[in-house]
């Protein structure tokens, strides 16, 4: 008798270890992915920050020494101080142009809808190099470029876009702007229809115009989405990398003005087979982008709290 | 040899007929336009018993991903093609790469130049990491049409004889430049590059410390020429390799090249308007100098040290390097290649019919003496060169030249 109960209850047992197995099964792919190309390479990067080492000789320990080598050299806050300029110019007005676009895609009046969603998407969803060559070649520094044609139809100077100190910054923040601003908006022309119809009919009885609607309405009950955007938009401006490295092609790694700290720690490590000071900048890195992205998350959810108005 | 092993495997292509040997496979990485599969698929032919897989990529991402490999610790190929510029990078891990001298390249030392076998080597020269495959000994490109309006000779030899010193060089270029309107050099880099790849000591030292600073350095040397030719207006902001360059070349916006012997290869192929207006002079001997080619190594990851290196030894055999350079203009670094017939009679159409190769194999033999170049030469190098740069957008040289050391003294603390 009890020997059957027991038997019941390991039954019943191993069908819960079972469940428990099998749930851990379904996750496991992904951990293990994310184990070895994520947190094991992260890992061996915090304790590379400690060695001197080439990539083939046997590594010395240093202490903080690749901190100091960093934090002394003046081309890391050159490509410090071109990251934040290019964030800027690149994703602070996605937010605003994006918010916009995802308003005026909403309106219920507008034809081929789904025609404009989809190619307001489409910079997002085409390959980064294609991007990034074509942009070169808009803005190459010769008289004829695209960018120049158009500067002397209003009477200016033609640009140096790849070499000039202002020049890469804005060109490279256009592509950024161009690449992403659809990407934001798609998030939150989903955020816009999350919200309840009856609020816009109401306030249209009460005599609001559509842009009174967006301010009052559409900004506020968005903000999830927009602290969402800043965040994800800080973290991903801080790590600009692709987009300057092929739009610069062979001067890249040679020129400073548009340096970002991702391709210098690159240069650090495949330029300069100094891998500890890579692993150094790339912490320090980590150390600025939890910064900013925790005074960008503040700044954007304290944002809203003043407004009492609205609920 | 090749008569026997044709017999061995008359009639029986499946199982190997000479003698048990083993069947081996080799994977070989190589980079840039190469003959190398053509000769792979030769040399198999020959040994039934090995298979080579020919690799080849793009310079940079070649070396990028042999380093790689390397580091890891794994996946390395079984024989290896590195450019001399790099060549330091890798010596420093000898212990990664197979002694060639063990394996038995001391027998055919005396094939090639000296100094090209010398760079291969280790500093106390016990070491050898790489056989030597091309070399690019540079002589002056230089456009007919130009220097025909600039009232300046076209003819080989006479062009020689007039432009003999770096003063001559200058003054060559000025005249033309008065005359035609058009840059001499393309670049400010080839014209650093004139004194620069002449020098024995350049950026570093063998122990790694940076010798820019130095009273009397040849690098300065080279940059103050570099600065002077500036000043005088005869150089232009071509940078090789871009799309504009490419075309001054076919177009004929600038009059001179100090190009290596690959550069011709690239010319044939690549600048269809300008067949038969370009030539090609020994340089004064102040510019004698290699400017490229590359080694062949063996990773120390191979399972078949000894075949990898029977065949990469035949690879760069005298007679491979004569087809090497007929099919893909990879100029020889093996001495007796220069008294073949075929070699002394190669006519160029692109350059009106004239022999380049000789003028080329004379530039080789005025080489002397191997160059150190170090495992941060290339980084140093781009700071010079940015230096240099801002020089030609108004910079002032010995300002520029300061904070070019600066920058190269903090790359080489790392």
């Amino acid at each position: 008798m009890s020997g059957q109960e027991r038997g019941v209850k390991k039954r019943y047992r191993s069908e819960k270890k079972k469940d428990m197995i099998s749930g851990y099964l379904y996750v496991a792919p992904f951990f293990i992915i994310f184990g070895v190309i994520g947190l094991y390479p992260a890992i061996f990067s915090v304790y590379l920050a400690f060695q001197k080492w080439n990539g083939l000789s046997p590594m010395s320990f240093v202490g903080l020494d690749n901190f100091r080598i960093v934090l002394e050299d003046p081309l890391f806050w050159k490509s410090v101080y071109n990251t934040i300029i290019m964030g800027l110019m690149g994703t602070a007005p996605q937010i605003v142009v994006g918010i916009v676009l995802a308003f005026l895609l909403n309106l219920t009046f507008l034809r081929f809808k789904n025609f404009f969603r989809i190619t307001i998407f489409m910079p997002y969803i085409t390959s980064m190099v294609a991007v990034a060559l074509i942009f070169s070649v808009l803005f190459s520094n010769h008289e004829s470029s695209l960018a120049n044609y158009m500067l002397g139809v209003f009477g200016f100077d033609p640009v140096n876009w790849s070499t000039s100190e202002w020049g890469t910054k804005i060109a490279i923040s256009i592509m950024v702007f161009w690449r992403w601003v659809g990407y934001n908006t798609i998030i939150y022309l989903a955020g816009i229809q999350s919200i309840s119809n009856d609020l816009y009919e109401a306030a249209t009885i009460d005599g609001a115009n559509k842009f009174q609607q967006l301010l009052y309405i559409t900004m506020p009950l968005l903000k999830p989405f927009i602290i969402l955007t800043v965040f994800f938009s800080t973290v991903g401006a801080l790590q600009l990398f692709s987009e300057p490295t092929i739009f610069l092609g062979a001067g890249a790694f040679t020129r400073d003005e548009a340096l970002t700290v991702v391709m210098y720690l690159y240069r650090d490590a495949f330029k300069l087979q100094s891998f500890g000071t890579a692993s150094a900048t790339a912490i320090i890195l980590l150390v600025i982008i939890l910064f900013f992205a925790t005074i960008n998350t503040l700044i954007t959810s304290g944002n809203g709290r003043k407004k009492k108005g609205v609920r | 040899m090749l008569v026997f092993s044709l017999a061995a495997c008359n009639g029986n292509d499946s199982t190997s007929g000479d003698g048990g040997d083993e069947e081996v496979t080799l994977n070989f990485w190589a980079f840039g336009a190469t003959n190398y599969e053509e000769l792979a698929k030769e040399y198999e032919k020959e040994h039934p018993n090995v298979t080579i897989k020919v690799r080849s990529a793009e310079s940079a991402e070649h070396h990028d991903a042999l380093f790689t490999a390397l580091s890891a610790g794994s996946g390395a190929p079984d024989i290896a093609a590195l450019e001399v510029d790099q060549l330091d990078r890798f010596k420093e891990a000898q212990g990664r790469f197979e002694n060639l001298y063990d394996l038995g390249a001391k027998d055919v030392q005396d094939q090639y130049l000296d100094w090209k076998w010398e760079a291969g080597a280790n500093q106390e020269g016990d070491f050898l990491i790489g056989l030597p495959t091309d070399i690019g000994p540079k002589a002056l490109y230089y456009r007919t049409d130009l220097f025909e309006e600039a009232g300046l000779p076209t003819e080989p030899a006479e062009v020689e004889s007039l432009i003999n010193s770096p003063e001559a060089f200058k003054e060559a270029g000025m005249k033309l430049k008065e005359e035609t309107g058009k840059p001499f050099v393309d670049s400010i880099e080839m014209a650093y590059r004139a004194y620069l790849d002449a020098s024995e000591k350049t950026y570093l030292n063998p122990d790694g410390e940076l010798l820019l600073g130095e009273e009397g350095n040849d690098v300065k040397k080279a940059y103050d020429y570099a600065v002077e030719l500036d000043e005088a207006g005869i150089v232009g902001k071509l940078e090789m390799w871009t799309p504009e360059w490419a075309n001054g070349v076919n177009k004929g916006e600038f009059a001179a090249e100090l190009g290596a012997g690959w550069l011709k290869g690239w010319m044939e192929g690549n600048a269809p308007d300008a067949v038969g207006k370009w030539r090609v002079a020994t340089l004064p001997t102040e510019f004698a100098a290699n400017w490229g080619g590359s080694y062949i190594s063996i990773p120390s990851e191979t399972d078949h040290p000894q075949e990898a290196y029977d065949f990469v030894e035949w690879l760069v055999s005298p007679d491979n390097q004569l087809q090497s350079f007929q099919s893909k203009g990879l100029f020889p670094s093996a001495t007796s290649v220069y008294d073949m017939e075929e070699f002394k009679t190669n006519e160029d159409e692109f350059f009106g019919g004239q022999v380049t190769s000789t003028v080329f194999a004379e530039a080789a033999q005025d080489i002397d003496g191997a160059v150190f170049k170090g495992v941060k030469y290339f980084p140093v190098h781009q700071e010079v060169l940015n230096a240099l740069h801002n020089v030609q957008e108004g910079g002032d040289p010995e300002k520029e030249w300061r904070a070019a050391i600066k920058r190269a003294e903090e790359l080489i603390d790392r």
